[in-house]
């Protein structure tokens, strides 16, 4: 018997490290969804019925505002797998349409951890002032490479500012300012309310997209399953 | 009449299998570590840290694959044939502990070069890359007690 109760031992904790395996990767495919507190008091009733912080209005939004599905994500400028979104997005855009899918985007900067993605949230904040956030929002996610190890990243994103034909002297001014500031947190506050873990976060129609079917097809594949209900 | 090495040997066995089981239940800790990194990487979303700032810079590096196959994966395997062969030297199997030695010797190394990577060429840390570190290094130092205490091969 003592001969075998080391392989029994070892048989035992195999099992047991593929089974907690299974259960952590089930675990983070059922992404935790936006739940409204319980609770009796009538004041957080009227809570219920209305859980999610608006955000920032108005929304940065591509695409009909009676699009049949609506993409909502939760970025972060200097989160890689949001950079790997970025493109997946884009491709959506193009093969949808506006008339079908509306991508809207909130800031849900992941601070301390990404030093720059303040600075990145308040540069597409800043050019979204004098309208041009989604050229901001592009220059910022396709060249995350260039400047997340740098500095000093305000030189960088006034350069972006400058290339896509801003007023670069406000543009800095309102890097700073009060409305950019406040919008990153009223998204911030959405995001929250939402119950938003990690970036990115993507809400498709309100239902939070598991991170695995971010994947382009998967991604695909829910969007067409939304519109087959709608001819 | 009795040897001095043979009254000697049974507390020598006792020792050698207390300190091989601490040995095995510390590689289960960086076992879990590890199972838990794996499945974070293969998910592939930013991993929130709480203690230290890097977690998404570390695991999202191009070191933290080899060959498209996950680093922690194979701290995974590491971890798992550690407590394989700690538990059969704990039961006295002969030739486990020199096996066992060079093996978590190697996983050292590849600690130490781990560390380096993450001070000096991603300039992140992240805390559960340093909690398999320390395991690794604790596994280390009492493989190597073991060896000297009890010479067993």
């Amino acid at each position: 018997m003592k001969r075998i109760l080391p392989f029994v031992i070892i048989a035992f904790v195999l099992g047991a490290g593929l089974v907690t395996a299974r259960y952590l990767q089930r675990a983070s495919l059922e992404t935790p969804k936006p739940s409204p507190v319980p609770s009796a008091s009538p004041v957080a009733t009227a809570k219920i019925l209305n859980p999610a912080d608006p955000g920032a209005e108005p929304a940065h939004a591509l695409g009909d505002p009676k699009a049949l599905v609506t993409l909502e994500e939760f970025g972060d400028f200097e989160c890689p797998p949001c950079g790997a979104l970025h493109p997946i997005l884009k491709g959506i855009e193009t093969e949808y349409g506006p008339t079908k899918v509306r991508i809207i985007f909130r800031e849900f900067p992941l601070v301390p951890n990404h030093v720059h993605a303040l600075a990145a949230a308040r540069a597409a904040e800043a050019a979204g002032l004098q309208g041009r956030f989604w050229e901001m929002h592009d220059l910022i996610y396709e060249h995350q490479k260039d400047w997340h190890e740098a500095f000093d990243v305000r030189p960088i994103f006034e350069g972006y500012a400058k290339t896509i034909g801003l007023d670069v002297q406000q543009f800095a001014r309102d890097n700073t300012s009060e409305m950019v500031e406040r919008r990153i947190f009223l998204d911030g506050k959405r995001g929250h309310s939402l119950d938003v873990q990690g970036t990115p976060t993507v809400f498709l129609n309100g239902k939070e997209v598991p991170f695995e079917s971010l994947a382009p097809e998967k991604l695909k594949a829910l969007i067409n399953s939304e519109l087959a209900g709608h001819p | 009449m009795p040897t001095v090495n043979e009254t000697d040997r049974p507390s020598l066995a006792r020792r050698a299998a207390v300190l091989y089981g601490v040995t095995a239940f510390v590689s289960l800790i960086g076992l879990a570590d590890a199972i838990y990194l794996t499945v974070e990487h293969l998910s592939g979303r930013s991993v929130r840290c709480t203690i230290t700032s890097g977690c998404s810079e570390v695991l999202s590096s191009p070191y933290a694959t080899v060959r498209g196959f996950p680093l922690a994966g194979l701290g995974a395997v590491a971890y798992f044939v550690v407590f394989s062969l700690a538990t059969l030297a704990a039961f006295g199997y002969p030739f486990v502990g020199k096996l066992l030695t060079l093996i978590v010797a190697a996983m050292f190394l590849a600690t130490l070069w781990l560390l380096y990577l993450q001070a000096f060429v991603i300039h992140h840390f992240c805390q559960f890359c340093l909690l398999s570190a320390l395991v690794t290094t604790t596994l280390t130092a009492l493989v190597i007690y073991a060896q000297l205490k009890t010479g067993r091969g």
